[in-house]
């Protein structure tokens, strides 16, 4: 296993309004390495390391905790549970997958009407969310009902898995986000930078870009740094012009997203970063999609920000796949833009 | 005032690439300010002192509407994105200018007259690319790589009475508020204009450009439909040289009730026709300051124009004088 701790943090459930696991965990992880480290009101974890007072100035970095998934929305006459998705979730992907539900984690599979069944015509027809079940086993409401009630959370359950240069996993979007601040912080080892460096593992991007703003009021940050998992869409059928990008071409660098044009003086800080260091990178190809710089933009009195992202097939299904050397390339374009400082000179 | 207009919307200057604009515009205004400063997303915002203690602001944005370089094939054609709300439909007999210099036209794919036909009937960004006389891949790449921004290449034409251009969507706000600017002598209240950045990709600009003032009344200034034109949306009812318009509301935000009488009151004071607004589709920066820290008290003047988010915006040139008015009226009188 090359990345024993993004395994641990994806395997870890955390639905958006859920990510007390992932935060408790990353701050386990970091706390004898900052200066301060707080919960917040919303569930946003904010570390700070402080400077060497240099500057006055504030970087902040920022991943969300938070992953797609389903919560329960009426537990049925059958014992079955009916559901709502969390996030943006296509229910093709859902059908014949394991889930845990509740925060017991309970096992549960999704079900669907058996091929042999079906009529000829209805194969391959996406079925609405409503008419998809959990099934756990009950076989009446009331037995359900003894542990499980409406709004329990509903977490896809597949193990981390490795492959070559390849990574399997639910919730890599945006765990490798996490993974990366975490490895910032080591990265520095000690050291102090010129500027005081806030980490933010913030709660509900998935559901709206919620707990961003919130942790950017807290910390005021000059300029912010986004760690993402992006779309690929480099699937054999699409002509390559219509890939948003593609695993084994390096981090993902955004010129624009949904409601909003990324700061071009921080783009261009990260693409000279980059090329000086001979790392590769491509740049994400479809507007479509955003990021809680989208959020950080429309705060306060609007912070600049850079959006940084390995690229994942599959993305928001139970089954997502990244390039381990993507993710290893956004963890050292990360550092090394920590180290140089550079993204905050204005 | 003409020759101002025609300066401003020869400018190409899409959403998150305002440099341009800004830099125009700050030369314009900057001796006629007694402060003007960047912010950190770029707006560019100016005060000129009142006496009333009171605050009230301005804004217009600077941005248009745009394509961005998504990929260069091996030919050397371009694939492209919009940056707002551009149809690919517009794209269509439009010349485009990229902002490395690079000129670009555009035309539909289709192996098959079946296949071209069905990509004409629901155009989208897919479906389309953009020559920009490359000879190959890498010849491209030297003159539009991807992440290039690019605008309509459309020129100004003074038609008398009316006018028409590219980007009147906003520049021509930009013109109103500096010729307010250049006008004003004696602003009742401090009086902030704020050019505004990327109000095209969903009003990001104006959601945080008065943080810090926190004004007592925020008036944006935008185009509005013109509606006026042959079957054309029968349920709104102004158009074009019937005045700016006061805006009730649009799908952005509802107009305070106090901005609306306010504008009302001096531009009957001072004989400046107006037309009420009921817009049914779009919206404005009011809504970014209307939703500012505890609450601005927003509204929206707009100028009727046809042809929004095409190559050829057409305004009335009277409106754009009553804009004028109306504004250094209100800057006068003050908000209360």
């Amino acid at each position: 296993m090359k990345l024993e701790r993004l395994k641990k943090l994806c395997e870890l459930p955390g639905i958006s309004g859920f990510e007390e696991k992932i935060s408790s965990f990353i701050k386990e992880t970091v706390e004898d390495r900052v200066d301060k480290i707080w919960i917040d009101t919303v569930g946003n974890l904010i570390a700070l390391k402080k400077g060497n007072g240099k500057t006055s100035k504030k970087l902040m970095l920022l991943a969300h905790t938070d992953e797609v998934g389903l919560m329960v929305k009426k537990i049925n006459e059958d014992g079955t549970l009916s559901f709502t998705n969390i996030g943006g979730v296509d229910p093709r992907v859902l059908m014949g997958k394991k889930v845990l539900v509740g925060e017991s984690l309970t096992p549960g599979v999704i079900g669907f009407e058996a091929i042999h069944t079906q009529d000829r015509s209805s194969i391959l027809k996406t079925p609405s969310m409503g008419k998809l079940k959990i099934y756990l086993g009950y076989s009446k409401k009331e037995e359900a009902s003894k542990s499980h009630r409406i709004g329990d959370p509903v977490f896809f359950d597949t193990p981390y898995n490795e492959i070559g240069d390849y990574a399997v996993a639910k919730s890599l979007d945006d765990r490798t986000g996490c993974e990366v601040l975490i490895r910032v912080l080591e990265s520095l080892d000690g050291t102090s930078t010129d500027f005081d460096l806030y980490f933010a593992w913030v709660v509900q991007e998935e559901v709206g870009l919620r707990g961003s703003g919130v942790a950017a009021n807290q910390i005021k940050p000059d300029v912010a740094l986004v760690f993402e998992n992006t779309t690929a869409g480099d699937n054999p059928e699409l002509p390559d012009y219509r890939w948003a990008t593609s695993l084994g071409r390096g981090p993902v660098l955004t010129f624009a997203h949904s409601g909003l044009v990324l700061d071009k003086k921080i783009l261009d800080t990260i693409v000279e970063t980059a090329k000086s260091n001979s790392l590769s990178f491509q740049y994400k190809s479809r507007i479509a999609g955003g990021t809680d710089a989208a959020r950080l933009a429309r705060v306060i009195s609007g912070i600049p920000s850079g959006v940084i992202s390995t690229p994942s097939r599959y993305i928001h299904s139970p089954t997502s796949i990244i390039n381990i050397n993507d993710f290893l390339g956004v963890a050292k374009l990360a550092s090394i833009l920590v180290k140089e400082g550079k993204v905050l000179s204005r | 005032m003409k020759r101002l207009i025609e300066k401003l919307v020869t400018i190409s200057s899409p959403s998150g690439r305002e440099h341009a604009i800004r830099e125009v515009i700050a030369g314009e205004i900057k001796p006629h300010v007694d402060e003007m400063k960047i912010d950190p997303l770029g707006n560019l915002v100016a005060l000129k002192k009142g006496k009333s203690g009171r605050k009230l602001l301005f804004d217009g944005h600077m941005d248009e509407i745009g394509v961005v370089v998504t990929h260069v094939d091996s030919k050397g054609f371009l694939r492209v994105d919009s940056i707002g709300g551009l149809s690919p439909y517009m794209l269509l007999g439009s010349r485009l200018i990229f902002e490395t210099g690079a000129s670009g036209i555009v035309d539909v794919e289709g192996e098959t007259v079946k296949d071209f036909g069905e990509a004409m009937k629901s155009l989208d960004y897919d479906h389309i690319f953009v020559d920009i006389g490359a000879t190959d891949k890498g010849d491209a790449e030297k003159k539009a790589p991807v992440g290039t921004f690019g605008t309509y290449d459309s020129t100004f034409v003074d038609l008398g009475k009316r006018l028409v251009s590219k980007s009147m969507d906003d520049r021509i706000a930009c013109a109103i508020m500096i010729q307010v600017v250049k006008e004003l002598e004696q602003p009742e209240d401090d009086v902030y204009f704020v050019f505004a950045v990327q109000e095209e990709v969903g009003i990001v600009g104006a959601s945080v450009a008065a943080f810090d003032i926190m004004p007592d009344m925020a008036v944006a200034i935008d185009v509005t439909a013109g509606p006026d034109t042959p079957k054309s949306f029968k349920r709104m009812g102004f158009k074009l040289g019937g005045g700016p318009t006061i805006k009730i509301k649009d799908r952005g935000s509802i107009s305070s009730s106090r901005v609306v009488t306010r504008l009302k009151e001096v531009a009957e004071k001072r004989d400046i026709p107006t037309q009420y607004e009921v817009l049914i589709f779009g919206g404005t920066d009011a809504r970014g300051y209307q939703t500012t820290g505890r609450g601005i008290a927003s509204g929206t003047v707009s100028i009727p124009c046809r042809y929004v988010h095409s190559p050829h915006e057409m305004v009335d040139y009277d409106d754009v004088l009553n804009a004028v008015r109306l504004l250094k009226a209100l800057a006068e009188e003050g908000v209360e």
